[in-house]
């Protein structure tokens, strides 16, 4: 690999956290700190397939010469959430990032939507991101540094969209989370952004290719085009980069091929 | 608080200058602000469009008063808030809603001074005249007042035609700074943002049926009519909106809500 030109962006000697690695965007963004210089610790969401597509991930990080260890964190459950994150952190010997990158679609009319359907949407899509703001805020504390945190929504924090109603609500309070917990940890120097997909090329659960309107939806980005999952890892470098982005927080920034400019 | 919630809606005896007032949105907005109580100034260069819409004001017993203006030009703009003090003896709301897009469909590397400057005048500069002359003339009479100024949704997203709406980007802007700095003189600045709504009822059934299938891109399956600008206007002129400033209010029947997908675009997963 070669050699980075610009220090801004080197993460060497520091401690990352990928929760829902076995995501793409979660898998590319594990990928993109340790190709910076960070060791990873990866967390699956489940402790089934995901565990299996995370261990990819973490042979890919070890071929690049980086530490790299594997967990499972069930992120329903705020108290998994603490007692797991507590073990990566003792285990990797401090943290420095944590990216998390949740993502549990549902596209369904608003009248046929149950409370159990509403309550695992938030559940999965927002009350994890509580949770590992909360939790990554409390180990930050506890070590006396400064921390970054990157949460990764969607778009449809922003917009709305038929049969989306609980997950385009979810991603819209993932958007002020962000908002309000940065202006109450930015004291302890903790920094937390987001970052908003929009039409990712593998979000086959909302672009189906059986679909023609979804086809044309991609017609609505600027770039013609849907992203790919690694063109996401720059961005939490540069948001997790204590000499690039020093005075960013509460921010949302959106990798979205120009998305939202559509009017 | 006095009265009841519909009377803060009145407009009774308001002195308020409409321009872009003879056709389209803004007469819309005149109708409607007459229909409320106003005493209108409504301006315009086109003579004969301002003495058609004030006569169809008058015929439904509205008061309106005409004045010729180009609203480029900040002497002629001055002299419009002038007569309407002179016709009313004070000036409560001026609707800065003067404005007009076009411009070359050229690359934008390409695109001439002359085309950029005319539709920044046209509706930025316009908009500060305006805002600018009413708001000495109501400091002069002791403070309060209202501006309200025209945007367009075009500004919220990204445009090919873009000289227009960046023009109408800064009206945005500049209503959030004028509400600011004239806040302690009791003068309230909001602005609408239309999204697309027609400037006249069709012509005939060739347009209707292109409205209509305009419309379909948009939540609402329609496009907004010309006088449904009328309610926002009379809400923002009047007491109902008391204690509400620097705000863009969006008129546009979903669209700006949407825009992630073509309207029939309706994902289905379920597990």
């Amino acid at each position: 690999m070669p050699k980075a030109k610009s220090s801004f962006f080197d993460l060497e000697g520091k401690r990352a956290l990928v929760i829902g690695a076995e995501h793409p965007h979660g898998a590319a963004i594990a990928r993109a700190y340790a190709e910076a210089g960070a060791d990873v610790a990866l967390a699956a969401l489940t402790a089934d397939e995901a565990v299996m597509r995370i261990r990819g991930v973490q042979r890919e990080v070890e071929a690049m010469g980086r530490k790299v260890s594997t967990y499972v964190m069930d992120v329903m459950l705020g108290k998994n959430v603490e007692v797991t994150m507590r073990q990566i952190v003792k285990e990797m010997g401090g943290l420095d990032i944590v990216a998390s990158c949740p993502d549990l679609f549902l596209a369904k009319p608003i009248e046929r939507t149950s409370d159990t359907e509403l309550a695992r949407v938030m559940q999965a899509n927002f009350n994890s991101q509580y949770f590992v703001v909360r939790h990554a805020v409390e180990e930050f504390r506890r070590q006396q540094q400064p921390g970054r945190i990157v949460l990764v929504t969607s778009v449809l924090g922003e917009r709305g969209l038929p049969n989306t109603t609980a997950y385009a609500a979810a991603a819209g309070a993932v958007v002020n989370l962000v908002r309000a917990a940065a202006i109450e940890v930015g004291p302890d120097r903790i920094q937390v952004n987001g970052i908003a997909l929009g039409w990712m090329d593998w979000m086959q659960d909302r672009l189906r290719p059986d679909d023609e309107e979804a086809q044309r939806a991609v017609r609505f980005i600027a770039l013609r085009r849907r992203g790919r999952a690694d063109e996401v890892g720059p961005l939490a470098v540069y948001l997790s980069s204590e000499r690039a982005t020093r005075y960013i927080t509460g921010q949302i920034f959106p990798v979205d091929g120009g998305l939202l400019q559509h009017l | 608080m006095g009265g009841s919630v519909l009377e803060r809606f009145d407009l009774d005896g308001r002195a308020i200058v409409v321009t872009g007032g003879g056709r389209g949105l803004g007469r819309g907005m005149a109708h409607a602000l007459a229909e409320a109580g106003a005493r209108l100034m409504i301006a315009a260069r086109t003579q004969s469009q301002l003495d058609s819409t004030a006569e169809e004001i008058r015929a439904r017993g509205g008061t309106v008063a005409t004045f010729r203006a180009d609203v480029t030009d900040s002497k002629q703009v001055d002299a419009l808030v002038a007569a309407c003090v002179r016709e009313y003896g004070r000036i409560d709301v001026m609707f800065a809603n003067a404005g007009g897009g076009g411009g070359p469909d050229v690359d934008f590397w390409e695109y001439p001074d002359d085309a950029f400057d005319h539709l920044l005048a046209t509706n930025l500069k316009s908009t500060f005249y305006s805002c600018r002359a009413a708001a000495k003339a109501m400091v002069e009479q002791g403070g309060g007042g209202v501006l309200v100024a025209t945007a367009s949704g075009t500004a919220l997203r990204g445009n090919r035609n873009f000289a227009y709406p960046t023009a109408k980007g800064g009206v945005i802007s500049l209503t959030k700074s004028m509400a600011t700095m004239l806040a302690g003189h009791g003068i309230r600045a909001n602005c609408i943002v239309p999204g697309y709504v027609s400037q006249t009822d069709p012509k005939d059934d060739q347009e209707r049926e292109q409205r209509a299938q305009r419309g379909a891109f948009i939540p609402s399956q329609r496009l907004g009519e010309w006088w449904e600008l009328g309610p926002l206007a009379v809400f923002l002129a009047s007491e109902a909106s008391s204690y509400i400033t620097g705000e863009t209010y969006i008129i546009d029947g979903g669209g700006l809500a949407g825009g992630l997908g073509p309207i029939k675009f309706r994902p289905r997963h379920e597990w």
